[in-house]
């Protein structure tokens, strides 16, 4: 009988019925080896059934989100990876035909942000990076840095205006990421590869104050670093879900989806 | 042009040679000593370095009055190889019962053999001695602390606090019956051994294994089961107990119901069960299925492999016996140097065992198929949440829990999508193919994937001694010669004398004929279950 009751008051609390939050994935990868053992359409389908309203997504190869993106404008946006192929991860800074490609890219095709790149300490500040940036500004674009808090100094130093998504939130402390959102008002979070934030559905109290205190700065995302990863998109849904309903529910919408839909959703420029 | 050249190079005419007593010959030369039946002869070679020429000093004398040396010959060969020298050195009388060889030279590292022959009354006395070119490789002390950490071995063994028949001689005797026991199958074909065979290694040799039908992974051996803390490639289960009910209930390997298993029990092993547990089989199916389950692996427990060479070094090493260090590969020691060095491979095969017993993505792909992955372990550990058969459960025998710990903290991370547990490595030669998924056929292919790592398929804040380790040609025979090292070598010369596959229980031996056959006498005939078939894969031949 008290079993019952809870059910019901569950149900009436909360709403048996209620659709699954919806998910904007600020970190996905379509990279050139996923393109034959995930094809487009199983890609978009994988997204769908996961309850992914929005996307960001990056190729190393730029091909792969401009083929999910024509066939799913809705669902991708694109971002321009500085990687021609995956294994450019550790030597494009030092690249300078990088920056002909990118401007290739970028007279062909459309884009909200240059990333997800891979840069750390004084490495921000060497002449690629800094066309790279040069370039952002140029067409408007977010930078989506995988960095340490140096490089995104740096970065900001360059161009004071930039609007940067720290990808994986620099794996730094809830409090460090805290002090950087607090003197950045261009900087957003996402919190791709991290557990730490939740524990069997419970958020962390460091990072619920964080959460909080500034709930429009974060998105949450998967991280494809490989193919495989596709297929770990549903889950990590689920994942993000069970967690943020540990949270306040505006919060939890903020984070789940509005936050992405609102910094990334109407930069795509029309035809 | 021929280059190996072999048998005897040179003899030099020698002075006579007169003894006096036995006890009075005494060759003047401080070195190695040899003795025939006619003579002493002690040697002492100058500084041996590979491809360099040397000299060999040499000292002998005639054990008796009635011995006359007349000439000594001098040679060096490999005898693994079936070479000798390049070159034929020349052996000069320098008087007094002393000569000097010139012109060796040991064109390459590893055992030579030296030989001197004396020819004195028309007969030859041969001597031989063993030389190890390359020796010893100088360990450093952090070296040698690490490699002291892979033994002793065999480990000590303590019985499983968590199933009250561990160590208990009647339970492994039933689980052995179970083992191979097709009858547990639903089909009646299928029994442990299909998969995890005693010639084998206790595993297949598949890439996926194969009960009633393919499955995604590679059979790993059963082979010192006892000391892992999870069990399955995912570690899906955290003791060997629950891990033994897992392929009876699968519908792709042994395909059978808890109320089958435990019938099987009831009908065939009632008196077995009673010995073994002290009791009447329950009548509850799922108490009885998991007394199954902790009967197997009192069997299991029981399987350890045996020394390796590897352990002889390791534990020459240990007393600084350097004769019996000299016994190991010197291609060995390198590999050795290279595994628990730069490789730093020894940091996640870490132990006797040669795995720390948790999960890595080492960037081997997993799809399984089209449009399905392998979750590895991130999958493992939500089955190990739900199953009612974990330590965590009502059937761990452990009062205290102390055996639950890890599953009790145990948590499912991003990064445990695609990680598959850590092998251990003993016996690692006698068990290809490798990898969770079976998908690298030769222990080269597992050195060269570390040596050429597709970083891209690693996270960039993954675990960061995860580099490809660029070895050149050589270093990957080393690693191999290193790996090959961890196995029996009696069974790496004869891979089917399942005889000597483990230090098993000595009941245990007589599986060693348990091969794959139709044509031996079927007991399944005999029995009353009506489900039951002619077994079609291994009958043990009780």
């Amino acid at each position: 009988m008290r079993a019952l009751l809870a059910a019901f008051l569950a149900a009436a609390c909360c709403g048996l019925n209620a659709q699954p939050l919806p998910i904007f994935d600020a970190h996905l990868h379509y990279s050139h080896d996923a393109w034959e053992v995930v094809p487009v359409q199983e890609a978009i389908a994988i997204m769908r059934k996961a309850g992914v309203k929005r996307a960001l997504i990056s190729s190393s190869g730029d091909d792969g989100q401009q083929r999910l993106y024509a066939a799913a404008p809705d669902l991708v946006i694109p971002e321009l990876r500085p990687y021609r192929t995956r294994g450019e991860i550790g030597t494009w800074v030092r690249d300078e035909t990088l920056i002909p490609y990118l401007q290739d890219r970028l007279s062909k095709n459309k884009y909200v942000a240059i990333g997800e790149f891979h840069l750390y300490g004084a490495d921000a500040d060497l002449p690629v990076v800094r066309r790279m940036v040069e370039l952002a500004r140029k067409h408007n674009l977010f930078l989506h840095a995988h960095s340490d808090v140096d490089a995104v100094e740096r970065l900001f130093r360059q161009w004071p205006q930039a609007r940067i998504l720290w990808a994986h939130a620099g794996f730094e402390r809830p409090e460090r990421v805290a002090e950087m959102l607090r003197k950045h008002r261009n900087l957003w979070c996402d919190l791709a590869f991290r557990t730490d934030q939740a524990s069997g559905g419970k958020v962390d109290p460091a990072w619920r104050a964080v959460f909080l205190e500034l709930p429009d700065r974060f998105m949450v995302g998967t991280d494809s670093f490989t193919p495989e990863r596709w297929h770990y998109i549903p889950e990590h849904a689920e994942w993000s879900r069970r967690w943020l309903a540990d949270l306040p529910r505006d919060v939890a919408e903020r984070i789940a989806w509005k936050n992405g839909e609102a910094v990334f959703g109407s930069l795509l420029r029309p035809d | 042009m021929e280059k190996r050249r072999s048998g005897i190079r040179l003899a030099a005419a020698a002075g006579l040679i007169f003894a006096g007593a036995a006890g009075a010959c005494v060759p003047p030369l401080d070195g190695t000593r040899l003795e025939s039946a006619r003579f002493v002869l002690v040697f002492r070679p100058e500084p041996i370095s590979v491809a360099k020429h040397f000299a060999v000093e040499i000292a002998a004398c005639a054990k008796s009055a009635g011995a006359v040396l007349e000439s000594i010959k001098v040679d060096a060969h490999m005898p693994e190889h079936r070479h000798g020298m390049n070159y034929a050195p020349e052996v000069k009388p320098l008087g007094a019962g002393r000569w000097r060889a010139e012109g060796l030279m040991f064109h390459m590292p590893g055992k030579w053999q030296f030989v001197f022959e004396i020819r004195a009354a028309g007969k030859t006395d041969r001597m031989a001695s063993d030389f190890l070119l390359g020796g010893l490789i100088d360990f450093k002390p952090d070296e040698i602390t690490k490699i002291l950490q892979h033994g002793p071995w065999p480990p000590q063994a303590r019985p499983d606090p968590s199933n009250r028949v561990s160590g208990r001689r009647e339970a492994i005797a039933l689980g052995e019956k179970l083992f191979f026991e097709p009858r547990l199958s639903a089909s009646g074909s299928v029994l442990c051994a299909t998969c995890h065979a005693p010639w084998r290694q206790f595993q297949d040799g598949r890439p996926r294994a194969f009960g009633l039908q393919e499955v995604d992974r590679n059979t790993p051996s059963v082979l010192n089961s006892r000391f892992y803390r999870w069990y399955g490639w995912d570690g899906a289960h955290d003791s060997l107990w629950s891990q033994s009910l897992r392929p009876l209930l699968d519908p792709r390997e042994m395909n059978a119901s808890i109320e089958h298993v435990s019938g099987v029990v009831r009908t065939i092993f009632p008196g077995d069960y009673e010995k073994a547990f002290g009791r009447k089989p329950p009548s509850d199916d799922e108490e009885l299925l998991v007394d199954v389950g902790k009967a197997l692996a009192a069997f299991q427990e029981t399987l350890v492999s045996a020394r390796t060479p590897f352990d002889e070094f390791r534990d020459a090493l240990e007393r600084n016996d350097l004769d019996a260090m000299k016994n190991y590969p010197v291609a060995a020691q390198r590999g050795l140097r290279i595994f628990a060095g730069k490789g730093n491979c020894s940091a996640c095969h870490f132990g006797p065992h040669f795995t720390n017993g948790e999960f890595a993505d080492i960037g081997v792909p997993f799809f399984a198929a089209q449009g399905r992955v392998d979750p590895g372990r991130y999958g493992g550990i939500q089955k190990l949440k739900a199953s009612q058969f974990s330590l965590l459960g009502r059937y761990n025998d452990d009062p205290a829990r102390t055996t639950a710990t890890g599953t009790r903290h145990v948590e499912q991370q991003h990064r445990n999508f695609g990680e598959f547990r850590i092998p251990g490595l003993r016996n690692v030669a006698l068990t290809a193919p490798y990898m969770h998924n079976g998908s690298l056929v030769t222990l080269r292919d597992v050195v060269k994937h570390y040596s050429e790592l597709n970083e891209e398929r690693l996270h960039a804040d993954g675990e960061r001694i995860l580099k490809p380790l660029r070895l050149n040609q050589g270093e990957v025979d080393d690693v191999v010669a290193f790996l090959e090292s961890l196995s029996d070598l009696n069974l790496l010369r004869n891979t089917k004398s399942a005889a000597a596959a483990s230090s098993v229980i000595p009941a245990y031996s007589h599986h060693a004929a348990c091969q794959p056959t139709e044509s031996r006498s079927n007991p399944l005939k005999k029995s009353a279950l009506p489900m039951l078939k002619e077994a079609t894969s291994c009958v043990p031949p009780w």
